[in-house]
This record gives structure tokens, sequence and C-alpha cells, in this order.
């Protein structure tokens, strides 16, 4: 099922090193790029079908022809790796193992957009990351693949690595912004959308590591052998993250449009210790769960997630057994929204720690059958009220859980205990 | 007058100003949108949700009212169960940390909070957990005291220091609902404008230590006034009040919206002038340092009139009384002058507010004519008897021991509303009117005409500058006479209708 596209060079030894980058490819798609127009480049992107990789699904090709012509102001790429959402670990690779094929697209993308000055903004944890990269663009512009003539073509183009601090939020494209400007990492509202007035005030186009990371494929092989893989409306492939509960946890380029289940079992050698499956996080902490019964007809790709009613996300799928106390997880989940939520907004400032202490009080067993209804009754008084859809990636899961497992949260309240009890805690 | 748009709230079609976003729009022909973090002076933020309004067929379909600008045909929802609910749940959400201590809270009264809370909330709390405790009574510098409790996280205050003092002590740190305002450790406000962020604070978060537990805010009376502070005029509200058994008192002036003469803010010195209208005032006349009746002390003033007098008129006197007292010198053959050298502080103003010159009618000395010059006061008092000074504070600065020599060889008559050095020397001293007691027009630095009205009115009311200048010989008796006079004088006020009040100048207020 796995194929290489993205994670081609991840199992080659020094990959992350110019040479061997290099050795197997790493900015030979240059010539190719520079005899096209960038007009033709973001057709061909728009053509390939690639959409953003960092949780939205948005076409990146479409995203970028929003950027306003003829403005006498300096255009903008800011690459999305602050990667903070939990159960996503997929940029990490690109970032450590082949820094050298994020390059080479933020080229491929900068060209398109005509761009000068490219930002990556890091998260500050990433400190392993963070060298990795900065060593690969010091490379890179020591063998004149940044700077003043790009590859030998007269087009410039500087990369600037910002590390964040830790916060949740600045993945949110418009706090990352803000981050970088040096302010608190606050989401902007929108309009005005970044592509208009982004970094510094300018049109700014902001793109997820693997959705760079894409590029150079696209360009060297052309749109249509990009669409070989994937679905029609969900083409390529993508890097998932499968944790939790399985034999083999860890990272898989795969195609989209594959079913839930059947990776699950094939790929990640199905649930830990042939236990049962009770639940899957399809794409990220913040995606409304399945059901084993759900997950039957779910394929990973955004339509059918959609359809079911949940999100694509980042790729990063939880396997959870049926040992999980679903009630605790909830706790987990609005303990990590609530603590990271900027409080700008009134809604998701005060409303997240109040789902988190009512989640509290039903786990003490102090809960009520009415703090069951209003934690769902809070989930709609928050969602989509705020600035950003940070309060949403908290309340569209607490509510799934909510409709889902609801017995699980009934069994604290009636019985004061956990439904879990009587399984045996793998 | 601004282009006008057609567009609809609520199904009827309404005709707003272009250019202004919905709140400002929608305020002008009475309908509300509430909202905490909006203010005109500091833009739209839209943070606190509560402004979120409908727009049928909108993409998106929910706005917040203050990012969103008038358009031509927009069909704004106001009164949706929908709204109505996002207004109700928004305030629920304002509440739940909220410590609710409206009965020990200066604000309450004049609280956003629970202003919304009766129009737009009225439920019981659903909130049975413990709220989010947090720093109280913080001193923050320049007399201004936080609770962050109370705190809406609106950022007013953060954005005032930010965007219009520039001075940036405030900041917002930590996140979620431990968010709270705070200042750099041992940075505290620090400029002339800071207590601004009282007025600005939409709740009792930002309370000013000079105010707080003084007065519950329903009992006092508000007029409109102007700072007598320096010659900026700035346009103030007196909040006034007489407790029973006791006199009026004003307990604090607030800046009153005019955008042609200082915005929504005043500055801190001004802001405390009011003190000396309560305190350090000349409470009876006196004759030969024996208190005795204003009358017989104005006979006396009457009696010792003459040519060789020498009359002072104060900058700070408004136009009505620099023309009575002008008036008056004229009838007893009295000399004059307006010498105030000492109410200029070179390099004190800056480049906003805050003038060098803290009289609040110089212009009017120009206008009317009256010399202010040091030589020719210095040229006059030195051949005078009499020295008769009209509210004029000549020791305001250290004048010098020669000065003071010439004047104990004189006789000085203190004519005045304030206790000082030169009461204590005068032969004889009457009080008047304050300012706030009394009405008149000022002429301020940028040449604007500005009328104010009596606010206070104490128990046993002190002369009126003007009708005391009719009791000592003045033909210019009455508000009136000095209305006429002065529009004989200065040709350019001639057609003020209404005596001197511009109406069309003084903005209505809109209280933010």
């Amino acid at each position: 099922m796995e194929v290489k596209i993205l994670s081609a060079k991840f199992n080659i030894k020094d990959a992350h090193k110019l040479e061997v980058a290099r050795q197997h490819g790493a900015y030979s798609r240059l010539d190719k790029l520079f005899a096209m127009e960038p007009v033709a480049v973001t057709e061909e992107v728009k053509s390939s079908g690639l959409r953003g990789r960092g949780g939205a699904g948005f076409p990146a090709g479409l995203k970028w022809s929003f950027l306003p012509k003829g403005l006498n102001k300096p255009v903008y790429l800011t690459v999305n790796s602050d990667e903070s959402e939990p159960a996503t670990f997929k940029d990490r690779f690109i970032l450590v193992r082949d820094p050298h094929l994020l390059i080479e697209g933020i080229i491929i993308c900068c060209y398109a957009i005509g761009c000068h000055d490219a930002y990556i903004y890091i998260r500050g944890e990433y400190t392993t990351q963070v060298k990795a990269l900065q060593a690969a663009i010091d490379e890179a512009y020591s063998a004149g693949f940044l700077g003043e003539k790009v590859g030998g073509h007269d087009f410039k183009l500087d990369v600037t690595v910002h590390r964040g601090a830790g916060a949740y939020i600045c993945g949110e494209e418009t706090a990352l912004l803000e981050s970088i400007e040096g302010k608190k990492g606050q989401p902007r509202s929108k309009p005005p959308f970044p592509a208009v007035e982004g970094l510094y005030g300018c049109p700014t186009i902001i793109n997820n590591v693997q959705t760079i990371a894409s590029l150079p494929y696209i360009i060297e092989n052309g749109a249509e052998a990009y669409k070989q893989y994937g679905t029609e409306k969900s083409p390529g492939t993508h890097l998932f993250g499968i944790s939790g509960h399985v034999q083999k946890p860890g990272m898989y380029e795969l195609p989209l449009g594959l079913p839930i289940l059947e990776v699950i079992e094939k790929v990640a050698g199905g649930v830990l210790n042939g236990k049962k499956l009770k639940a899957i996080i399809p794409g990220g902490s913040s995606t409304p769960v399945l059901t084993p019964e759900d997950a039957k007809t779910v394929t990973l790709d955004y339509e059918s997630m959609a359809a079911h009613k949940t999100m694509f996300g980042s790729g990063g799928i939880v396997v959870l057994d049926e040992t999980v106390d679903i009630v605790k997880l909830v706790e987990n989940l609005a303990q990590f929204y609530h603590h990271e939520s900027c409080g700008q907004c009134t809604p998701c400032r005060e409303g997240l720690g109040w789902i988190l202490k009512i989640v509290k009080k039903i786990l003490r067993r102090e809960g009520t059958m009415g703090d069951i209804d209003l934690l769902v009754e809070l989930c709609d008084n928050i969602e989509m009220k705020t600035v950003c859809v940070l309060s949403a990636a908290c309340t569209m899961p607490v509510r799934s859980y909510l409709n889902k497992f609801r017995h699980e949260f009934e069994a604290y309240v009636n019985q004061g205990t956990s439904a879990q009890t009587d399984v045996k805690q793998g | 007058m601004a282009e006008m748009v057609k567009l609809f709230v609520n199904g009827r079609e309404v005709e707003v100003e272009s250019g202004k976003n919905l709140i400002d729009a929608f305020k002008v022909i009475g309908i509300e949108i509430p909202h905490f973090c909006y203010h005109p002076a500091l833009g739209a933020d839209g943070n606190c949700r509560m402004c979120l309004v409908g727009i049928e067929d909108g993409r998106p379909p929910l706005v917040p009212a203050c990012k969103t600008p008038v358009a031509p045909g927009l069909k704004v929802q106001l009164d949706t169960e929908k709204i109505k609910k996002i207004q109700h749940d928004i305030m629920e959400f304002e509440l739940i940390n909220h410590p609710i201590d409206c009965p020990v809270c200066d604000q309450a009264g004049e609280c956003t909070l629970q202003d919304y809370y009766m129009s737009y909330d009225l439920q019981d709390s659903r909130m049975t957990e413990p709220v989010v405790v947090k720093g109280k009574r913080m001193d923050f510098g320049c007399g201004v005291v936080h609770d962050q409790e109370r705190c809406v996280l609106c950022a007013r205050c953060v954005r005032f220091t930010r965007l219009i003092t520039k001075t940036g002590e405030l900041g917002i740190v930590n996140r979620s609902d431990e968010a709270r305002v705070e200042t750099f450790p041992g940075r505290p406000l620090n400029n002339r404008y800071a207590v601004n962020v009282v007025d600005l604070c939409p709740v009792g978060a930002m309370t000013s230590r000079d105010f707080r537990f003084t007065q519950r805010a329903w009992f006092l009376t508000r007029d409109k006034g102007i700072c007598h502070g320096c010659a900026k005029g700035c346009n103030i509200y007196i909040d006034h009040n007489r407790e029973k058994y006791k006199d009026d008192v004003i307990y604090r002036f607030r800046p009153r919206l005019n955008e042609q003469v200082n915005g929504y803010f005043i500055c801190d010195e001004g802001r405390f002038t009011y003190h000396a209208e309560n305190e350090g005032r000349l409470m009876a006349a006196r004759v030969d340092g024996k208190d005795c009746l204003g009358d017989y002390a104005a006979q006396s003033v009457r009696a010792v009139l003459g040519p060789k007098s020498l009359i002072l008129v104060s900058p700070d006197s408004s136009l009505e009384q620099m023309a009575a007292i002008k008036a008056l010198s004229e009838a007893v053959g009295a000399r004059l002058s307006g010498y105030s050298e000492g109410y200029i502080k070179e390099g004190d103003g800056d480049n906003w507010l805050i003038q060098d010159d803290k009289s609040a009618n110089r212009a009017g000395l120009s206008l009317l004519g009256i010399d202010a010059g040091k030589e020719t006061f210095t040229r006059l008092l030195n051949s005078s008897e009499v020295l008769v000074s009209f509210d004029n504070d000549l020791f305001i600065h250290d004048t010098g021991s020669e000065f003071r020599q010439r004047l104990e060889a004189i006789k000085v008559i203190a004519v005045t509303s304030h206790d000082g050095i030169l009461t204590k020397m005068a032969s004889i001293a009457i009080p008047v009117a304050s300012y706030s007691e009394s009405s008149g027009s000022l002429v301020n630095i940028d040449g604007m005409l500005q009328h104010f009205d009596r606010a206070v009115q104490k128990n046993t009311p002190y002369f009126d500058m003007v009708e005391l200048c009719g009791m000592l010989g003045s033909p210019v008796a009455t508000a009136s006479d000095a209305v006429n006079e002065i529009k004989k004088v200065i040709p350019s006020f001639a057609n003020v209708e209404g005596g001197l009040k511009l109406t069309a100048s003084e903005a209505t207020n809109v209280p933010a």
C-alpha cells in the first residue's frame, strides 16, 4: 500500500546532506522550473489537484491565484511548520530526513507566486528539526540554490527560519503571521485574508511543509502523474502518522482514498494485543471521532471524511482500543485546548475552561445529567462564534464524543463509575 | 455631509452614513449593537464577539459589526433568535468568571456588563464550579487601580497605551481564561493621559484611586463643562453631588467628546483640577482682617477705586468677566492689565492636548484689547496706590522679593475664588464663584470659542464676578450686557447666535 513520493529519500543515509540529496535528484527540477512561466507553474499545481496538507485541504494552486495582481508590494511565502496538532508527526520527517525537498518546493512555490523572501515558521519544540533545516538551508545558500541567483538562474530568493515559542495557536495561519511579526500569537479577523494582507501587511501565501514538499514531484512528473495516486477529488499521497493502540505505530506515506480499517489492519498491523477497536480519531485530535461502525465505510480522503461528519485533518490517525475511558480522553482533550486557547475572544477564552471544569466535575462523580446536556449546549454556543477555529477544534470532537459515547458520561453520573471498569486496562 | 447608503436592518430599510461600521452607523439612527471591545478612538478589534450580527444571504452569515462597513443593500439581522441567543451566550461567557461584586464596584450604575445583562441576558448563572481567581486592587501607577477579575479582556486599555499614548505600558499576559491585563515588572503606567483607561474600561476593572469608593455613580449629576487646566479647553463632564446636609461637591471630571478639541480624552492633570474647585476656596469676605458680608466688602472696594487703581484681569476669566472688568476700569478711570506670565509653564506642553499656557482664556485678553505685558504692568503698578486683582494669582510662580515689597507698600484687593498669598496680603478680599459655579465663554489656544454653563450650585452661592463688577460701578453688570459688549468689541463674534454658544461646534457626546 505504501508509496514513496515524499518519503523517497527518508531511508537513504545522510539524505539531509546536500551532496547525498543531489545524488538522488534534489534540485534537479530547477532547470525545468525556470524554463516555465510562473503562471504555468501555478496552472500545473492547480491541475494536479494538490490540496493543502495542513488540515483544511484547500486547493494549493487556487490559493496562490488569490494573490492580488499588480500590487506594488512584496509577496511573501510562509511555510507552516508549526505541526502542533496532537497526534500529528509528518512534517518533522521531511524537516530532518529530506529538508532539501522542502527547500526545492519553496523555490518552486516562490517562483510561481513571485516571492523573494520566504519564511519557515517552525515550532519551538522542534530543536532537532530546526538544526537540520537550518543546516540544509546553509548548504543550499553555499551551493547557490538560495540567494541572489537561485541555481544560477535569474531569480533571487532568501529563506528565513523563524522559531515559535510553543503555542498551538501559532499553527493558525494569521496567529503565525503575528508571531513572525514579533507580536503575541493571536489570530487576526478575516477578511482580509493573508493572500491580500498578510505578513507585514503584504500579500502572503501560507502553505504547510508537506504541501510545499509535494511540489518537486509535480513539477518533475507533471500533474497527471501526481493524479495517478489518490482519488479524483483528493489526488496524491499523504504522510499518515498512525499512533495509539496499534501493533506498528509510525509514519506511512499512502495514496489518499484507502479504506481506514484496511490501513490500520494491513499497514499498522491491527489493534495492539488483539484488543477490540473502540474508536478512531481520523486526522489529529481536533477531528470528530469515528466508531468502528462509522469506520467501515470511511476512506482516507477529504470527501469521505466530510461525508462521515468528520475531517481529514492532518492525517494523524489515533487508534483507541476498548480500554480507553472516553470521559478521561475528553478531559485530556479539553485540557489541551483550554490551555492553548489564546484568550483573545470571549467564547473560546471562557468557554473552553468551563467545558474542562464540567468534565472534571463529571470525573469526580459529582456531575449530573444536566451537566452532560450543558456540555453539548456549550459546544454549540462556542463554535463558529470566535475569531478563529481553535474553539471548533475543541468543540467538534467533544461533541462527537458526547454524541457517540454518551453512555460513558452517563455511567459516571449514574453509577459513579467509569464504563471501563469491567475491561482490563491494557 | 457624508454620502448616505441605504441598507436593511431587521427587514426595514434605513439610510445611514457611508464609511462607518455598522455599530457607529446604526447608533446615529438609534439602533444599538452591543459591544465591549470596539471604541471609535481605538478601532475595531473584534475580540468580544458581542457585536456579532447576521447578514442575510451573507458569506459568512455571521459577522462582527465592528469590522463590517456599511454597504448598499446589506441585510443586517439584529433581532433574530439566533442573534439574540449569541448575545445571551456571550454575556454568559463574560460573566462565568466575573466576581459579580456590583455592590462594592465603582462601575456599578455605569457598567456595560450590568446594562447588557439587563438588556440581553437576564438569566441565572449556570456556573457551578469555582471561578478563576486573579489579581485584585493592583496598583498600575498614575492613580489607576486594576481588578483583573472584573476584566473582560476587551483590550481597550492596552490599545490606548499602544495606539494613543504610544507608551505601551499595558499588555495581556497568559492565555485562555488565565489571560489578564498587566504592566511589565517595575514599569507601571507612566504617561500623562493614563487615567483615560478608567473611562475606556467598559466594566469596573480599571478604577481611579482618586474616585474609587467616593460616590455611587447614580447619585452623580453630570453637567457639561470646559476644563480650565490649560489653554486647550478640553470638553468635560463635571460629575457632582450634593449629599444630604452637605454642600454641592465635584467628585470627578471625565472627558466629553468634542472631535474639534479633545476627541475622547483629557489629560490627567486637567482631570484632577476639580480638586481645586472643592478645596482651598476663599470662604468669606474680609475687610482689614475681619470677616464681613460681601456687600460691605464690595462697598469698601467701590470707595477706594479710582484713577490710582490698577485692576488686574485673570487669563482664566471668561470673556464675559473680562468685558465686565474692562468696563469697570473704564467707568472708574482705573488702569487695567492682564499680566499673567506665571500661568505659562514653558516646555510643559506636548503636541497633543497639554499646553504650556495653563490659563483657559488668554486669547480673550487680546481679543478684548487688554494689555498683558510685563513692562506695562510693572510701570502701572509702580505708580498705583491700589491693586485690585480679579482672580489673577500673581504668586502662581515666585515673583521675587522686590515685587512683594511693592505690593506690601500699596493697598491690595483680591476678588477671587481661591485663598492664597494674595488674599492674605489683601486688605479687602471678596470670594467669587469659580468656573464650575458660573457660566461663560472661552477662546482656546486654537481660537475656538466655547461656552460653558453653571454646573455646581453651592448652598451659599458666591458672587458672580460680572454682577460684582456691576456693584462696583461697571456698566456691564449682567451676562447679557457682557455678551452685547463682547459682540461690539469683537466683530467676528457679532453673528454668533444665542449668547456665545457655538452649538454647531459642540459635538453631541457619544459615550462609547
